[in-house]
């Protein structure tokens, strides 16, 4: 995989759109590194904590030749964001310590293919779960779901009915397409 | 659909609540069980993936929520 630091020094200077490229190639390893905690803590805040954070940090961060400065920076940070949110929740010091031990695997890259087939696969899917996904796609997690379905006229549990149809469709047609999505193990 | 895949559902979502001290889980993921959360977690890996694809920058739904909030501050 490429060095995320070559987005380091514009990050610096404060651009958004570098740091947008470094988001794009850090945000699957930052939550790879989360996996042990999945079941304690809210990965998905957070992931989106340690991002801002990162871009706050990057004018101080200080490339040690060793590649991927900043991500290796941010894995720690979600780390122990997220040991952190273990503590308030008081879960036991032992327990803590095993959750930090287990190991993490690196994600592969994605597959090309899912770029290529995704559009396609969005259109093939019926008019209301086309709605619901593309609302979600669309809020790009700015606003909850009791909104969302709201603006797409639908009721909160038809909503996520249709969420669920549709994401289940398109891993289907994406797959049959010979695309491969990325696997969690267990 | 069942009440815990509805949970899972929406915990799949980017959207979480903002508190003083940062980001917070969202409701739903605090109603689910370990096994839950754990779906919460491979499913979101995958739903990611799926944004990121349909994206034109590659960014997901995490992705975006973050830069939205930078490029508003």
């Amino acid at each position: 995989m490429a060095d995320l630091d070559l987005h380091l020094e514009a990050i610096a200077a404060g651009d958004p759109d570098a740091f947008a490229r470094w988001v794009v190639g850090a945000e699957p390893r930052v939550r790879a590194s989360l996996s042990s905690f999945a079941a304690q803590v809210d990965t998905e805040a957070v992931v989106q904590e340690t991002l801002l954070r990162m871009w706050q940090v990057a004018p101080r961060v200080k490339t040690d030749g060793k590649g991927d400065s900043l991500l290796r920076l941010a894995i720690r940070s979600a780390r122990n964001l997220a040991i952190d949110h273990l503590r308030r929740a008081r879960t036991r010091p032992t327990e803590i310590e095993a959750i930090e031990r287990r190991e993490w695997v690196d994600p592969a890259p994605p597959d090309p293919l899912l770029r290529r087939l995704i559009h396609a696969c969005l259109e093939k899917l019926p008019g209301k779960p086309r709605a619901a996904i593309t609302a979600r796609l669309t809020a790009s997690g700015a606003r909850p779901d009791v909104v969302l379905c709201d603006e797409v006229g639908m009721t909160l549990n038809t909503f996520l009915v249709n969420v669920r149809r549709a994401r289940l469709a398109v891993a289907k047609c994406l797959e049959a397409g010979g695309a491969k999505l990325p696997e969690v193990p267990r | 659909m069942t009440d815990q895949e509805r949970l899972i559902e929406q915990a799949v979502m980017a959207w979480r609540p903002r508190g003083s001290d940062g980001l917070r889980g969202h409701p739903a993921w605090h109603d689910l069980d370990a096994d839950g959360r754990r779906q919460v977690y491979a499913e979101t890996v995958q739903a990611r993936a799926i944004e990121a694809a349909a994206d034109p920058e590659g960014l997901s739904a995490t992705g975006r929520a973050v830069l939205a909030r930078i490029r508003r501050a």
